[in-house]
């Protein structure tokens, strides 16, 4: 018995030990949480931020449709900013507002405008960042082009048009040989901004042939696939025959990817392309609240289903975390736009980039 | 009279032949389960070592999680620092918990009322889904305190392992002789000497087995963590702040379409296997080491 007791004892000697150990390794690492006079004494963090100024950690998430853009932002800052940490967490714009709402994130990105239910008005600023084509992409053998116009879109993503080799497809695609192969749509499983720039370009551009509404969420049909994230979109695409689904730029193309070209308002087949999200941005104008629509619209080249992507802010935040998160959104609206192309984002127009950097005078920090 | 004909058959050399084929086929069967079990266990591992082991480096075990999933190369040294920490952090807070609860339940709350009624609830919470957990601490400390971290994804982790704890841990207490406590307590001994001196000791191995089961199953979870925990690319040794761990990285690459992430997301299931290999051997030595039971 005594030889027993000894033994546990050592046990919980070890134990104890061992706790320590931990609680010793869990010190460093801890994010500095004093605040920085330097940045918060910035004339509002417009320009000049001295970025190697920044420390701590900010954490931000939603749109994975701007995943791309953002994580490339953030680790070329990291050169300037060695000190500041940027989380970016892509778990979708819906998912991203709701964190934003409850306060479990810095700022969010989404590509959908907030309602009334899901964050109070006032609460929140809108900064554009960036745009890119959302493409429509297809799984087809054989068929390396195809065109759609907004009506076969709307119809094939009610469900209406079953079929590849459905007359509709055909009349758009003279020379294409199209399968008699079934139509599988790929739609997004969460609440997603891409989702809801895709059905509100065909609510603005199929008018009445498009029954299913827009939103972060449709009812979709039954027999349709979901995905997780663009990038599970874009995965279900890759392996199912005779797929389509709305997936962005970035993505689509490091998938491998083959999209179709849409009919825009001119008339013409445009192909989702940069230069062609940088025309439709071109010809959209910003409301007050910095909000653009660039879906439809006008131009020879424009590529009609661009959306932009948007960075929403809170109109106060404490010293260490506001000066981070401007810091950061400063970053992303100057040194980050000349990046945007190399990861497959369309840089805003000069005058709209300014007019967001604008935007952050109206963020009060301390 | 049949009774002497059998009692015959059993004193001689050779059952009859409806005995040794009854016992050859049942024998068979069982031997046939055993290796379909071991069969499906050897593919996985076999599978996980083709897949993975190639991924595994001693770069892919240091370096940080690249913040672009496109990326091709990358580490997940910071989901390996995120799981010893955030299942370090349920396990302090779960298996001493755990331990003294089912201490209680055994030697000093038997049947009463009060014991029962913890008893039914554990055997309920062990069979609450991780996800429903997660929601749960989402509910009381995410979304209260406004901050995802490592330390709810501990909490909910710890949530998981407390009930199997606390029946793994009852089981084993319960299966001490009761000769053992008497004989104790007639040389005089507490009842809380008599359990801490002889009742702890002689269960110990099967204790830790089933706090080491326990820590396994909260080292493999996913669900609870994706929306408590949140996510870092470089490593966070604190339980405050945001975590990431290895399952949730499995998750996270597994799912996207770049074979750069397919690879990591194989490489980080090898490591989180042979993490849990590892936790398994070292409770073996500890409990070998320490026990006084049979075992």
């Amino acid at each position: 018995m005594r030889v027993a007791q000894r033994r546990l004892l050592r046990l919980l000697a070890l134990l104890l030990a061992l706790s320590f150990v931990a609680a010793a390794c869990g010190n460093d690492n801890t994010p500095s949480a004093s605040g920085d006079p330097t940045t918060t004494a910035a004339d509002g963090g417009t320009s000049g931020v001295d970025y190697s100024a920044l420390t701590g950690t900010i954490n931000g998430s939603g749109s994975s449709f701007a995943d791309g853009f953002y994580q490339q932002v953030i680790s070329s800052m990291a050169d300037q900013a060695p000190d500041l940490t940027v989380n970016y967490n892509p778990v979708g714009s819906g998912q991203g507002k709701k964190d934003f709402a409850a306060k479990l994130n810095d700022f969010a990105g989404t590509d959908s405008l907030v309602k009334p239910e899901e964050a109070p008005a006032g609460s929140y600023l809108y900064v554009p960042t960036a745009a890119a084509p959302i493409t429509v992409s297809y799984n087809l053998d054989g068929v390396t082009e195809l065109n759609l116009s907004a009506t076969t879109l709307a119809k094939i993503f009610q469900g209406e048009i079953t079929t590849w080799d459905d007359a509709a497809i055909k009349a758009e695609n003279a020379g294409a040989k199209l399968p008699s192969t079934k139509i599988v749509i790929v739609h997004r499983a969460d609440g997603s901004g891409t989702t809801s720039a895709f059905t509100k370009y065909l609510t603005k551009a199929a008018g009445a042939d498009w029954k299913l509404g827009a939103g972060d969420t449709v009812n979709w049909p039954a027999g349709s696939q979901a995905g997780q994230k663009n990038t599970g979109v874009a995965q279900l695409i890759k392996d199912t025959k005779g797929a389509i689904g709305y997936v962005d730029f970035a993505d689509a193309k490091a998938t491998g990817l083959s999209f179709a070209k849409i009919k825009n308002k001119d008339g013409n087949f445009a192909e989702a392309t940069l230069a062609g999200a940088s025309a439709a941005l071109a010809g959209a104008t910003a409301a007050d609240d910095l909000t653009l629509d660039a879906l439809d619209a006008a131009g020879a080249d424009t590529y009609p289903i661009t959306a932009v992507t948007y960075i929403l802010l809170r109109p106060t935040y404490d010293a260490t975390v506001g000066a981070n998160v401007k810091g950061f959104v400063t970053y992303v609206l100057t040194d980050g736009q000349s990046e945007a192309a190399s990861v497959d984002y369309a840089k805003l127009p000069a005058a709209l980039a300014t007019k967001a950097l604008a935007q952050l005078d109206k963020v009060t920090v301390g | 009279m049949a009774l002497t004909a059998d009692s015959r058959d059993l004193l001689s050399a050779r059952p009859p032949l409806r005995r040794r084929l009854t016992n050859g086929v049942a024998t068979a069967i069982m031997m046939a389960a055993a290796l379909t079990a071991l069969i499906a266990l050897l593919l996985v591992v076999f599978y996980l070592l083709k897949k993975g082991a190639h991924v595994i480096t001693w770069d892919f075990l240091t370096s940080d999680i690249p913040r672009n999933v496109r990326a091709p190369a990358g580490g997940v040294y910071p989901a390996i620092i995120g799981t010893l920490v955030m299942t370090g952090g349920a396990a302090a807070m779960a298996i001493p918990l755990g331990i003294l609860g089912a201490i209680y339940l055994n030697e000093f709350g038997k049947q009463r009322p009060l014991a029962r009624f913890i008893r039914f609830m554990a055997d309920v919470m062990t069979g609450v889904p991780s996800i429903v957990m997660g929601l749960f601490i989402y509910t009381i400390w995410v979304v209260r305190f406004h901050s995802l971290s490592g330390f709810a994804g501990a909490l909910a982790l710890g949530c998981l392992m407390l009930p199997i704890v606390i029946r793994t841990t009852e089981e084993m207490l319960r299966l001490v002789p009761d000769e053992l406590r008497q004989a104790s307590q007639a040389l005089g001994a507490r009842t809380w000497r008599t359990t801490l001196a002889v009742v702890l000791p002689a269960g110990l191995s099967g204790i830790i087995s089933g706090a080491m089961l326990a820590l396994a199953r909260a080292a493999g979870e996913t669900a609870p963590l994706v929306f408590v925990a949140g996510i870092v690319f470089e490593p966070n040794r604190t339980l405050s702040g945001q975590n990431t761990a290895l399952p949730v990285q499995i998750f996270r690459n597994a799912s996207q379409p770049f074979p750069g992430a397919q690879e990591r997301a194989w490489g980080a299931a090898l490591t989180l296997v042979a993490i849990v290999f590892a936790f398994t051997l070292l409770a073996r030595l500890i409990s070998r080491r320490f026990s006084t039971g049979p075992r």
